[in-house]
């Protein structure tokens, strides 16, 4: 019997609109745009989609979602729950609203180690909002088992994980005894659309709630490492120049001697 | 002259051959009811008197048959379907004169029979054998491209050409082998008998002739009675049911589900999951290939044929009934609904409806092709990957629009900038202005909008908009199978209505529009709907507006295309022309107009889904646009105001001489502003 831990993280939506996008630079804060719901991050639903193709070819797997977050995370668990997964465990402690990749990584792993015995973690290649790409193999190294990043294929049989890896130039295979952790990438394919049961199903389903202290640990102790010096949307100028001529050709002529001078070709 | 069935053997040959046929017949009958009464239950017994009074001119007067596009498959149909019912008249005498001599309608409808009925039924026998060889002359040498070209209708046109043969040969014995002073009343045979005398055809011989033709006729009428249930003109069993028990709603409404918690499944994927209707449906369909002749989907090369999807049930039917029939095959393993009907078909539809009102026997293609696109997507989830992706944005985001750049506020923090204050509805206000997605997400939409307000704040109208607290009406949801959450979608803005007081409500969005209007009621939430073409056509003729000629507009020449939402699903047809009148435009029109409008492609939330193969049906439509020689399209829907913008740029007519894409709302502003600003000058000539 598989068991699969999901980390799933909320974001928010990536697709709010640019012109919406508001940062508080006192406050070191990202504002939440009125009316533009959380969404959970883009990874870490496929990476829920990597653990329910395992679970279609051995279907006594048990999925676990795993999230870190407020009460709002729900939503995203949900809806893991609604394509297929099995139990879903939120740690909400207002203690952790502020924690930094380390100590995400350390309350993940704490909660991973409560729910084990665990054949496999699965996270995101990165959290769609801050993109540090870290959360996942720091979880590897609390947990000392080994890790292997950004997956477009995973395959689990008898203990054994086989992993497809992108590659910038193609692709390889490693293989990994379990338990282990990887971070799945978008190669390996869209996440798949909840089926109208298992979202009723799922809208019943509890959620368990954790704090800290239900893990052993104590939040006082969680120092971050990392420190947010300053929170700004840079600026971004265009210019643009038209270019003038009689026909098209001159047109493309006088843009390409242009782009040549910009050393653009 | 006897029957020859009334003297042994003859009586018993003819009771063997009459109960043995027409046993097999109401075996076959009942076998096709027992399906019926598997199926689901749906209520369609309102109103009785109504549908019994229609039947007059849909039935008997045949007048969906005959419409004018179809003249000539009218006249033929009139003309065998009134010589049938004429001749049951005959047929009654002859099946009760075979039993005894003594039972004859002839007697009993005395001068009746002889001067009014023998007369009549020779002339229908003439009829029906020229509406025979009407079909014949149609199958077998016009061959349209609609219709089945298989030997069933061979063997039905056969069976009754022969059935009014030997008709009109068995009374010319008769009446050759018994004269009487009345027989020149049947003036056909009477020719005939005469003819026997002549060539001194008698005695014996003729005797025999008359047996001949007597069995002829009774086994050509029994075989074609057991032939019916098998064909496609089982029709004529069925059609006076099918229109009887046709659906009283508008036809762009969608049937909810109800209670979703109890459910055991969604939509339909077997056969008896469909209602007794649709079974009836299936029996009914005759392969006329109306359907498909009007489809934008089939006409653009897709897989899907409405006609198709109707026939598949029928044969997904048979398939399952015990066969008898020496003529029936049955597969071994029936085929499955949704794989014979298939994914591309199932996908193609952009539930416009042109299939529903071409149907000349009321068939309802759109409900039973989006009751297996529900169950396609809520228990398979098996749809293309746009819709899926639709769907998603939808439930996270709650509009349709992916990776829309704007607000649903963007457009009201604009039109301030603009100096204009948009009021936001607080229930003080008369009407609620409903915006819709599209119209507050999309840069060309938004024009509409604003053109709208400026409108509405010119005729002096009370209302307002949401604003931020409207979500999506829940239309892309339910056309794209998801009935879960169009519903949460629904009951979330029936809610936001009730809580703020709204009792009327404007849309520009026919899609929207039809939704609130029709769909809502469903769930309690009934409110004064309408479109805007309707509420400025109100507001035109009231004189709270005051549009005059247009400089610009005047030289060119308006098309105005039909939102399937707003014509067909709803007949306002006549609202949209009087509001472009009043600007002064020159209309044409397209081909497919009003009623019989050809979709731009968006409906049935194809907006957001791309189409499987063939043509795109909005450069079908727009080729058909710039076919008029219009300068301006004129539309009053959202997505066809998205579909033609595209096409106007991509198809070659269009783009070529620079074909422009305005809202009725949009010309109607410019045409308002324009006079307000003659007004102002008359009345303020500029200071030298
Ligand atoms: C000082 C400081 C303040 C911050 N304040 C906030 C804040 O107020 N709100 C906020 O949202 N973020 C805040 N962050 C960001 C921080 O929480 C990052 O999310 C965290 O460091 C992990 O980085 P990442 O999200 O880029 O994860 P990555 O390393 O990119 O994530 C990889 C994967 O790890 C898993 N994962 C990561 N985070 C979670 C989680 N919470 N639950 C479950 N799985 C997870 C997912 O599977 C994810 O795909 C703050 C960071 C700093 C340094
Ligand atoms: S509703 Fe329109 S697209 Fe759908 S089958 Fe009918 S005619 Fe074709
Ligand atoms: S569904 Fe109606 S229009 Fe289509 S083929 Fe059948 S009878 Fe004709």
């Amino acid at each position: 019997m598989p068991h699969i831990i999901c980390c799933v993280k909320q974001v928010p939506d990536p697709e709010t609109p640019a012109s919406q996008f508001r940062v508080d630079e006192a406050a070191k804060k990202v504002v939440p745009v009125p009316g533009i719901a959380p969404v959970p991050s883009q990874f870490d639903t496929i990476g829920v989609e990597a653990a329910l193709r395992i679970k279609d070819k051995t279907p006594d797997t048990t999925i676990t979602i795993l999230s870190l977050g407020p009460e709002s995370y729900r939503d995203s668990i949900k809806h893991s729950l609604a394509m297929g997964a099995d139990e879903g465990v939120l740690i909400n402690d207002p203690a952790l609203y502020e924690a930094d990749h380390w100590v995400t990584a350390q309350v993940l792993a704490a909660a991973i180690g409560k729910l084990a015995p665990f054949d496999l973690v699965i996270c995101g290649r990165q959290a769609v909002d801050w993109d540090m790409g870290v959360v996942g193999s720091t979880i590897a190294e609390i947990l000392n088992v080994p890790c292997i990043t950004i997956a477009k294929e995973i395959q689990y049989k008898d203990g054994q994980v086989v992993v497809e890896r992108v590659l910038l130039d193609g692709f390889e295979t490693a293989e990994s005894p379990a338990p282990c952790v990887v971070t799945v990438s978008n190669e390996l394919g869209e996440p798949r659309y909840p089926q109208l049961r298992q979202i009723m199903a799922a809208a019943r389903k509890e959620v368990k709630v954790w704090t800290a202290s239900d893990l052993g640990l104590d939040a006082a102790q969680l120092k971050n490492l990392v420190s947010l010096e300053r929170l700004y949307v840079p600026e971004v100028k265009v210019e643009t120049e038209i270019i003038d001529g009689e026909t098209p050709q001159e047109k493309a002529e006088k843009l390409a001697l242009k782009l040549r001078e910009a050393k653009l070709i | 002259m006897p029957a020859p069935s009334t003297e042994f053997p003859g009586n018993i040959f003819y009771a063997l051959l009459f109960f043995g046929f027409v046993s097999f017949f109401v075996w076959s009958v009942a076998v096709r009811f027992r399906w019926l009464a598997r199926a689901q239950w749906i209520n369609r017994f309102s109103e009785p008197i109504r549908r019994a009074i229609d039947l007059i001119p849909w039935v008997l007067g045949n007048s969906r048959v005959a419409r004018p596009r179809y003249w000539y498959a009218g006249v033929l149909h009139t003309a065998i379907f009134w010589g049938f019912i004429a001749l049951q008249f005959r047929t009654l005498n002859f099946l009760l004169n075979g039993i005894d001599h003594g039972v004859s309608l002839e007697r009993a409808f005395g001068p009746v029979w002889t001067w009014a009925l023998r007369p009549s039924m020779d002339a229908f026998n003439a009829f029906v054998i020229l509406g025979v060889a009407m079909a014949a002359w149609q199958r077998f040498v016009w061959r349209p491209k609609r219709l089945t070209l298989n030997w069933d209708a061979w063997v039905i046109l056969g069976l009754i050409f022969w059935l009014m043969v030997t008709d009109i040969f068995v009374n010319s014995a008769e009446i050759a082998l018994g004269r009487s002073e009345n027989d020149w009343q049947s003036f056909i045979a009477f020719g005939f008998a005469n003819l026997w005398d002549r060539i001194g055809f008698e005695g014996t011989g003729l005797e025999l002739f008359h047996v001949a033709w007597w069995y002829s006729h009774l086994t050509d009428f029994l075989v074609f009675l057991v032939y019916l249930p098998y064909s496609k003109h089982s029709h004529i069993l069925t059609v006076a049911p099918n229109v009887f028990f046709a659906s009283r709603e508008p036809s762009g409404v969608l049937q909810p589900i109800k209670d979703f918690e109890k459910g055991e499944s969604f939509g339909v994927g077997r056969l008896e999951q469909f209602n007794w209707k649709q079974l009836l449906d299936a029996y009914t369909c005759t392969e006329c290939g109306r359907c498909t002749a009007a489809c934008p989907a089939s006409l653009t090369d897709k897989l899907l044929s409405p006609k198709q999807v109707i026939v598949d049930m029928r044969h997904l039917l048979e398939d399952r009934m015990p066969a008898l029939a020496p003529w029936t095959k049955r597969p071994a393993d029936p085929g499955d609904l949704i794989e014979t009907v298939g994914f591309e078909p199932i996908w193609d539809c952009v539930t416009c409806g042109a299939c529903m009102y071409e149907c000349p026997v009321f068939i309802e293609h759109v409900p039973t092709i989006m009751d297996m696109r529900r169950y396609m997507v809520m228990e398979q989830t098996n749809m293309p990957e746009t819709a899926q992706a639709t769907l998603m944005q939808l439930e996270q985001r709650g509009h349709p629009w992916r990776g829309a750049q704007l607000t649903r506020t963007s457009w009201i923090e604009e039109m301030a900038a603009e100096g204009v204050e948009v009021p936001l509805f607080d229930g003080a206000q008369e009407y609620l202005y409903w915006v819709g997605c599209t119209g507050a997400l999309q840069e060309r939409n938004v024009k509409v909008t604003k053109a709208m307000v400026r409108l509405l704040l010119e005729a002096g109208v009370s209302f307002g908009v949401l604003g931020a607290e409207e979500g999506c009406s829940g239309d892309p949801a339910r056309r794209l199978g998801n009935e879960y959450l169009y519903q949460m979608q629904a009951e979330q803005n029936i809610a936001t209505f009730k809580g703020k007081g709204v009792q009327k409500i404007v849309a520009n969005c026919p899609h929207c529009f039809n939704t609130i209007k029709h769909e809502y009621p469903q769930f309690e939430g009934r409110f004064e709907v309408m479109h805007h073409t309707e509420f400025f056509a109100r507001l035109v003729a009231e004189g709270k507006l005051r549009p005059q000629s247009l400089d610009g507009l005047k030289e060119k020449q308006i098309t105005y295309h039909d939102p399937c939402y707003i014509a067909r699903h709803n007949d306002l047809l006549e609202e949209p022309r009087r509001v472009l009148e009043a600007t002064g435009a020159r209309l044409t029109e397209m081909g497919r107009c009003r009623r019989q409008t050809f979709c731009c492609g968006a409906g049935g939330s194809h907006m957001w889904v791309e189409e499987s193969r063939g043509q795109r049906i909005n450069h079908a439509r727009t080729g058909e646009a710039a076919g008029t020689g219009a300068d301006v399209i004129a539309v009053a829907c959202p997505f066809c105001m998205q579909m033609f913008e595209e096409g106007v740029g991509s198809v070659p007519e269009a783009a070529e001489k620079g074909m422009q894409v305005f809202d009725v709302a949009e010309l109607l502003d410019m045409s308002v502003a324009y006079s307000r600003a003659a007004a102002e000058a008359a009345a303020d000539p500029p200071v030298e």
